[in-house]
């Protein structure tokens, strides 16, 4: 269980750690010229990881179900390059654990929205979830600096 | 984009940060969405490798539109290492979809992984780490903290099975 739990952390903590890389070099390209050079390295990385797989197995490169995939599903690419973007552009300014919070609080009030769309259970948990999250984001903070 | 980061402005978040945050992680939820489709449909490193390749070349597209009003102030160059961030993505994901399917499932990967990123935020404002401004938490950062990662374990963890 150690393995798992440390992997776990571990993800969370490199999602840190690339939004600050990022940020670094959004002070210098640009949050747009980061997000680019962001989504170049990491789609250089994983087509050499692609072609690795295809040699050590016999199957086909592209695996054959992926054309079958839904036309709006291609959209993550485009959103992403906006995601990165916007990250790097704040915790340059809000600092890392501001942008952590208020990136994850909207993440999990948008998944709790889409669950009520697609009309999902639970929606009186949800509901406070939801009004907890908010009551932290509403917290005035910061108003020292 | 108006001016850079300057020291004062960095330790406020703004309305228009608070919301531009917020959305920021409503487009997360999307690109889950969209990214988990691939993967239904091919595997989980095609499900990265189809968004990096269709995000380089979104950004190019921008980047060429956007370009000449954005250059102004900027000057310098970055350290090698910050040209990395792309590989750490794309660690990300193979690290949380091992986790996702062990013991722990989706729901603790989800969970451990906030707070990795809770405590990455903390240390990195704590010591200005990799570059960027520091900025000492206050009580009020701590309870938003509490409040927001306690929220987040009730929709994580209260989700009827």
């Amino acid at each position: 269980m150690i393995a798992p739990v440390a992997m776990s952390i571990l993800a969370g903590v490199l999602i840190g750690l690339s939004r600050q890389v990022n940020g670094r070099l959004s002070l210098t390209k640009g949050a747009l010229g980061a997000s680019f050079w962001n989504h170049l390295v990491g789609a250089i990385a994983l087509a050499l990881a692609a072609l690795a797989a295809w040699g050590v197995s016999n199957g086909p490169l592209v695996p054959p179900g992926l054309s079958e995939a839904p036309l709006p599903a291609w959209a993550g690419g485009p959103l992403g390059v906006l995601f990165v973007a916007a990250g790097s552009w704040l915790v340059a300014r809000i600092g890392a654990a501001n942008t952590a919070l208020l990136v994850i609080a909207g993440q999990m009030v948008s998944g709790a929205l889409l669950d009520t769309l697609r009309e999902a259970e639970g929606a009186p948990i949800r509901a406070l979830g939801v009004a907890i999250i908010l009551a932290g984001v509403a917290i005035p903070r910061g108003s020292k600096g | 984009m108006t001016a850079g980061p300057d020291p004062a402005a960095a330790t406020r978040p703004r309305v228009l940060h608070v919301l531009a945050a917020l959305g920021t992680g409503g487009l997360l939820s999307l690109m889950v969405l969209c990214n988990s489709t691939i993967t239904a449909h091919a595997n989980a490193l095609w499900g990265s490798l189809v968004p990096h390749a269709t995000g380089t070349l979104a950004a190019a597209l921008a980047l060429a539109l956007l370009v000449r009003r954005s250059h102004g102030e900027r000057t310098g160059s970055a350290p090698a290492w910050a040209y990395l961030g792309g590989l750490l993505g794309a660690l990300t994901v193979m690290l949380s979809s091992v986790a996702a399917n062990t013991a722990l499932a989706l729901s603790g990967t989800l969970a451990l992984g906030l707070l990795g990123q809770a405590g990455f935020g903390l240390a990195a404002d704590r010591w200005g780490l990799l570059g960027l401004p520091r900025r000492r938490a206050t009580g009020r950062d701590l309870l938003a903290l509490g409040l927001i990662l306690g929220g987040s374990a009730i929709l994580i963890f209260g989700a009827p099975a």
